[in-house]
């Protein structure tokens, strides 16, 4: 991927143009329309959002529970939806004293787009897509997480149209924080379960 | 159809990885930015763009990225894929002519 | 397509590859795990793709234990299924 040619006529910078230019000339899509998609993106696609129900959640113990029961319901009080049609379903798992979640989708790279952005090279890697399910910790301490040795993993493949958000355990002394600030705390890794938090 | 009581619990598509040995350690680098190129960023939105349309629906884009050649599956970057299964999408339903993308790419 | 299996249930991936498109995965056939959740109801991919979409049907998350799938202990694997793709063990 480091020396990709863009000039070259089977680079796909210069396919991908090409295909554009003859879709837009047989009247199926416009260059303004996916000009206009691409600039709602990093509003409607991000992990920022993913990070601000987890706060909410650190807060609020009944949007907690909502959450944990009806993903959908209880984004949406915060103006969210996990888009992709009505056949998709978000599942918000809870980290735990016991239980540590972690999100892969072996078969593709199913992820909740509206949730967390565009997901990261690692999550759609054949090496993550391969290895997590049979190996999780060895996975998990290849991204510098060592979970306790009584926690049990659970890893969860998303090979249907479920979505999963990860619910990390809030970090211990930030009883003083804002949700503010508490969902500075939160990051992609850890809404996927690579992370603690 | 039914295939009986001969198991075919190992025959796969390549799509299916998990379990996969040699693949070795995972790059966990981070960017703050979704796409590595511009190119991406369209193929992207031209992906949503068209299922937004019903050109197809998200099970039948899974199935043509599947049905790449294995080599290519596993050599391809993950936007080369969803672009090759706009190409095979769009030439099946007969949007485009695949004697006309290839001429168009080598003009 | 009513539920024929319940929370707590045991039940046992199909063994088999329908050729073409499937959210079946390998590592996951011939297995058995336990049923927990019944997330919602919807067309099987499989018949989708093959353009005879039939009828929705239950999607079932279905938990596995390592020591079943890998032979080693210590995780658990959770995975959706199809109705289609179980069998009761």
């Amino acid at each position: 991927m480091s020396h990709v040619h863009t000039d070259e006529p089977d680079s796909p910078a210069h396919r991908g143009r090409v295909l554009e230019r003859l879709l837009e000339e047989a009247g199926v899509v416009t260059g303004a329309e996916l000009d206009a998609f691409l600039d709602r993106l990093p509003a409607t696609s991000s992990p920022a959002n993913g990070a601000r129900i987890v706060a909410r959640a650190w807060s609020d113990d009944e949007f907690r529970q909502r959450l944990l029961d009806d993903g959908a319901a209880a984004i949406a009080e915060l103006g969210y939806s996990v888009g992709g049609g009505p056949a998709v379903v978000l599942r918000v798992v809870e980290n735990t004293e016991q239980v540590h979640n972690v999100v892969v989708c072996t078969l593709c790279s199913c992820y909740p787009l509206a949730l967390l952005g565009p997901s990261p090279s690692w999550y759609k890697s054949d090496a993550y897509r391969a290895r997590v399910v049979r190996d999780p910790r060895g996975v998990l301490a290849e991204f510098g997480y060592f979970p306790n040795e009584h926690v049990t993993i659970n890893v969860l493949d998303a090979n249907a149209e479920t979505r999963y958000l990860v619910l990390p355990r809030r970090p211990a002394g930030t009883d003083g924080l804002s949700e503010e600030g508490l969902a500075k705390l939160v990051t992609r890794r850890g809404l996927i379960g690579t992370a603690a938090v | 159809m039914d295939v009986g009581p001969v198991s075919l619990a190992s025959v796969a598509r390549i799509n299916d990885l998990g379990g996969t040995e040699g693949f070795g350690p995972i790059d966990t680098s981070e960017s703050s930015e979704p796409f590595h190129a511009d190119w991406e960023a369209r193929v992207y939105a031209l992906v949503f763009a068209l299922l937004g349309k019903g050109l197809y629906n998200i099970d039948e884009f899974r199935d043509a990225i599947e049905r790449l050649p294995p080599a290519r599956y596993l050599e391809a970057s993950y936007y080369e894929k969803w672009l090759a299964a706009i190409e095979t999408l769009v030439v099946e339903r007969g949007v485009v002519d695949r004697d006309a993308v290839e001429e168009a790419v080598r003009a | 397509m009513p539920e024929i299996c319940r929370i707590g249930d045991r039940v046992r991936a199909q063994a088999r590859d329908r050729g073409g498109h499937t959210r079946l995965p390998r590592y996951v056939r011939g297995h058995e795990g336990t049923i927990v959740a019944v997330h919602c109801s919807s067309l099987l991919p499989d018949r989708v793709v093959a353009g005879d979409a039939g009828d929705r049907e239950p999607v079932y998350a279905v938990r596995f234990d390592s020591a079943e799938l890998w032979g080693v202990p210590g995780h658990t694997v959770t995975i959706e299924l199809w109705q289609s793709y179980l069998e009761l063990p």
